[in-house]
């Protein structure tokens, strides 16, 4: 394998989408988890918005104009919690 | 009997304003105080603090915080801590506070924390300074932590942390990367102080429920984790 098939191989491609989600202003997300198949990149994971969760599409389609974007992200519930838990 | 409660990560910017607003509206009827811990914001600037400052002012409970590495982002940590404080929002690093509840004090010891990772599988001051660093960042913390809980004089304590003390809490999250998400040293310094409960977030996959080897009980609180707004514990002083 040469090397631009190797940056090429899918352990990489998901090493490198996952950085550009951690590092790029508009998305600083390091919370969700991305799986990369063939031309298909995956992801998954609570979001703190709907926004959010749209921002991480864009910012995906960008950096792997390629690939095909299943976004399963979903935006974490935020309800009155029920009884507590006591310690003792 | 003391109520807590206790959130982190809720990672707050302008798009999600007022999310947990209805639900912290009646923390009052759960919890006797209430905790963050910490990644209050997702870049830490002060416009995203100001977003969280509003969402956990005015509640009819304390708030104490401490800050994550997503509110160290932007590298204004006086800045956001000062928006908070400007809301009566307590802010903990190396410090505590005491709080009276009924006929209690609820002593609460606060720091970020940092990896470094747990029992076995961790780094040491070894090598490269960029690793010596690292490592001797977590030390620090550490200590400052172990300090401040043993200067603590109230009925029953608490560690705010942002990262985690041990690693039950992180199952969930792929062990590759618990050198990230926690050190144990954390959990050395609440065992050798009298802890009754630690609480932590970072770990958006980890789980919620652990304990140090001594046996306090460690709360992973992270919003993604507790599926709520907030998570409830009382403490019999
Ligand atoms: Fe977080
Ligand atoms: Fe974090």
């Amino acid at each position: 394998m040469n090397e631009s098939e190797q940056s090429r191989a899918p352990g990489h491609h998901a090493a490198r989408l996952r950085r550009v989600l951690a590092e790029d202003s508009r998305t600083a997300e390091l919370g969700v988890q991305i799986t990369v198949e063939g031309a298909a990149v995956h992801l998954a994971g609570p979001v703190a918005s709907g926004r959010h969760k749209d921002e991480l599409d864009r910012v995906l389609r960008e950096a792997a104009p390629e690939m095909r974007v299943y976004n399963d992200v979903w935006v974490v519930e935020a309800d009155e919690p029920g009884s507590g838990e006591e310690l003792r | 009997m003391i109520r807590i409660a206790a959130v982190g990560d809720v990672h707050l910017d302008e798009n999600a304003r007022g999310r947990l607003r209805p639900a912290l509206e009646r923390v009052g009827r759960h919890a006797d105080v209430l905790l963050l811990s910490g990644d209050l914001t997702r870049h830490g600037t002060v416009g995203e603090m100001r977003v969280v400052a509003e969402e956990f002012s005015g509640l009819p409970v304390p708030v104490v915080a401490v800050l994550g590495n997503h509110d160290h982002h932007s590298d204004a940590v006086p800045e956001v801590t000062d928006v908070l404080h400007d809301h009566d929002i307590e802010v903990l690093e190396g410090d505590s506070v005491v709080l009276p509840i009924g006929p209690h004090r609820l002593g609460i010891a606060g720091v970020k924390g940092f990896g470094g990772g747990f029992a076995g599988k961790c780094a040491s001051a070894f090598g490269e300074p960029e690793i010596k660093a690292f490592v001797r960042h977590t030390v620090d913390v550490a200590d400052r932590l172990r300090k401040a809980l043993d200067a603590l004089d109230a009925d029953a304590r608490v560690a705010l942390m942002h990262y985690a003390p041990i690693p039950e809490t992180l199952q969930g999250e792929p062990p590759e990367i618990y050198p990230f998400l926690g050190s144990y040293l954390l959990s050395e310094a609440i065992d050798a102080t009298d802890v009754d409960l630690a609480v932590h977030g970072h770990a958006h996959y980890g789980a919620e429920q652990g304990m140090t080897p001594a046996g306090v009980p460690v709360r992973n609180v992270a919003q993604p984790v507790i599926r709520t707004a907030f998570a409830v514990y009382s403490i019999e002083p």
